[in-house]
């Protein structure tokens, strides 16, 4: 019902509405003994944009994967839009992974599959029980991943390998991969980080974008100040599993840095300037 | 220069102490020389290598080496219809054993089935198939469905499959899957994500096997029809049986030059398809 009438009011069909996130004195430890969260609690409304920033072993990777349920809580609850995330299992764990879209410092793509085929992927939790079982992809689904892909500049590339493609352009292929599971979510674990300033900020541009457009919530995982700076609102610092900071970024001073990262800031905590 | 400045570098480097590995390598190496040893005792019933027997034999043994020096080439039409036989027995062996091993690898390999019990009883059977020799297995399947080629062809599709799962799973553990992670963050089940990237993703691991499967069976094929498992092999044998070492020589020749221009052909297919 209240996704008909925002879909009327925005004059076009809207993928999905933004969810907002809440984690309720979250802890994780991992199964050989390392506690990477420890009760952090958090809000963050639908369609903001935040960034995660820490040390290298903060946690800012095992925050952003309590999310979408990749790794598991040992305490507390993360919540995102109506559902519950820990405790959940099989089915309905997929069917909330499917709104919750994931791009990976690595890029993650299946190197010898071509971009199509891994840009249908992200197509796979809307997929019936049927579809799955036979595997088959429905008109709506090349639709939309072509359309993902076109969103991002990649169309041309469609029937290459994504082996043959450069960093950035794999990374906007991972983009679209997320963007075409029609996510009410955004995730980003350091999505720059493998690739050179100019990349990294035509990337963060289009997450802005994303967030803009599409109105999604992001959250993105970054290691240097001046893009935290630059391309969010609001910034949570993580040190050694506990959360240090929240509050807006572009004010954000380097004493707070040097708080979040317990140390003075070094040239290599910021990228430089967009050109 | 002073032989000083040429052993003392200039700077020295901090360099951590070096493992010493000569006592361990040592011992390793009397073990196996003691082992190797001790097996050719007869006191203890090892093998008894009697040389003597080797020297007695060897008159014998010449003049049928200088028997099969002489192929009786008019032999040839006979073995055509045996040898297209093997040939049949390797391809639609290696071809049932390809469309098996899929499913079997993907269960066996860890990121590709999660599940433990599942790929611990898959691996399990998969040894116990790879662990009972070829021979035998054509011996109890003679015994199972009777003389000719179709015991032959499940033994090469029981060996084949053993092999191929065996070494593909293993690759397969062995890499990264970092696409395979994505695919579950935005919700793909396992057996959709297994076929839509892992299986395309692992096709150089799968046809290289197949191929070298296919080559093997050329190979084993021409022994089975010893235990009664159809093709050359059994032609192989009952001119053995009757002494024509002539047509024994041609056999193996032919044996030879077929497994010769199958690796060949395959060594062509696998650079084609890397
Ligand atoms: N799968 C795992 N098993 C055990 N320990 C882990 C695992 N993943 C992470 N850790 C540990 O948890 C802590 C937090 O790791 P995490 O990956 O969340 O940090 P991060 O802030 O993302 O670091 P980076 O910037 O290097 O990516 C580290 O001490 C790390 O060693
Ligand atoms: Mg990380």
């Amino acid at each position: 019902m209240t996704h008909d009438t925002q879909a009327a009011e925005a004059g076009h069909a809207p993928a999905s509405a933004a969810w907002p996130i809440r984690l309720d004195g979250v802890s994780v430890t991992y199964p050989n003994g390392t506690t990477a969260l420890r009760d952090v609690s958090l809000d963050i409304d639908a369609g903001e944009m935040v960034s995660i920033v820490g040390l290298s072993g903060s946690g800012k990777s095992t925050l952003i994967r309590t999310i979408n349920g990749l790794v598991p809580v040992t305490a507390g609850t993360v919540t995102v839009g109506p559902h519950t995330v820990s405790g959940l299992h099989g089915r309905r764990l997929r069917e909330v992974r499917g709104h919750v879209g994931m791009i990976f410092q690595g890029f993650n793509l299946a190197t010898r599959v071509d971009v199509y085929r891994n840009t249908l992927v992200g197509r796979f939790a809307r997929a019936g029980r049927l579809r799955t079982l036979l595997g088959v992809t429905s008109a709506r689904d090349r639709e939309v991943a072509l359309t993902a892909l076109d969103t991002v500049g990649m169309l041309d590339k469609v029937w290459s390998r994504a082996a043959a493609l450069s960093g950035g352009q794999q990374q906007r292929v991972a983009i679209a991969r997320a963007l075409s599971q029609e996510p009410s979510i955004m995730l980003a674990d350091e999505p720059v980080a493998s690739l050179d300033p100019p990349t990294a900020h035509a990337v963060m541009s289009e997450l802005e974008r994303i967030n803009a457009e599409r109105h999604l919530t992001v959250l993105v995982n970054l290691h240097l100040m001046d893009l935290a700076r630059q391309y969010t609102r609001r910034m949570i610092g993580l040190r050694d599993g506990e959360l240090v900071y929240d509050g807006p970024a572009a004010e954000a001073t380097e004493a707070d840095f040097e708080q979040i990262y317990g140390r003075r800031i070094r040239p290599q905590d910021r990228l430089g300037d967009r050109t | 220069m002073s032989p000083g400045t040429t052993t003392e570098p200039a700077t020295r480097l901090d360099l951590p102490p070096r493992p010493r590995t000569w006592p361990r390598r040592t011992l390793v190496f009397s073990a196996l020389t003691a082992f190797t040893v001790a097996t050719c005792l007869p006191a203890i019933g090892g093998i008894e290598i009697d040389l003597a027997a080797i020297a007695q034999n060897w008159r014998h043994g010449a003049a049928n080496l200088s028997a099969l020096l002489q192929p009786n080439w008019s032999f040839v039409p006979r073995t055509i219809q045996p040898m297209l036989e093997t040939l049949q027995m390797a391809f639609v062996g290696a071809a049932i054993a390809a469309a098996l091993s899929v499913p079997l690898t993907l269960w066996a390999a860890r990121p590709t089935n999660p599940n433990t019990v599942t790929r611990t009883a898959v691996r399990a059977v998969i040894n116990v198939v790879r662990a009972v020799p070829d021979l035998v297995w054509a011996t109890i399947l003679v015994a199972m469905v009777g003389v000719g080629a179709l015991p032959g062809l499940l033994t090469l599709v029981l060996f084949d499959v053993g092999i191929v799962v065996k070494l593909v799973s293993e690759a397969i553990d062995s890499t990264d899957h970092p696409y395979l992670e994505a695919a579950r963050a935005g919700g793909a089940t396992q057996g959709r994500m297994n076929r839509a990237l892992a299986l395309p993703q692992s096709l150089p691991l799968f046809s290289n096997q197949w191929l070298y499967a296919l080559e093997l069976n050329v190979r084993i094929s021409a022994i089975l029809g010893i235990v009664g498992a159809g093709g050359i092999g059994r032609l192989l044998d009952e001119r053995f049986g009757f002494f024509a070492y002539g047509d024994v020589s041609v056999i193996i020749l032919e044996i030879l030059v077929v497994v010769l221009l199958i690796e060949a052909a395959s060594n062509v297919l696998r650079r084609r398809l890397a």
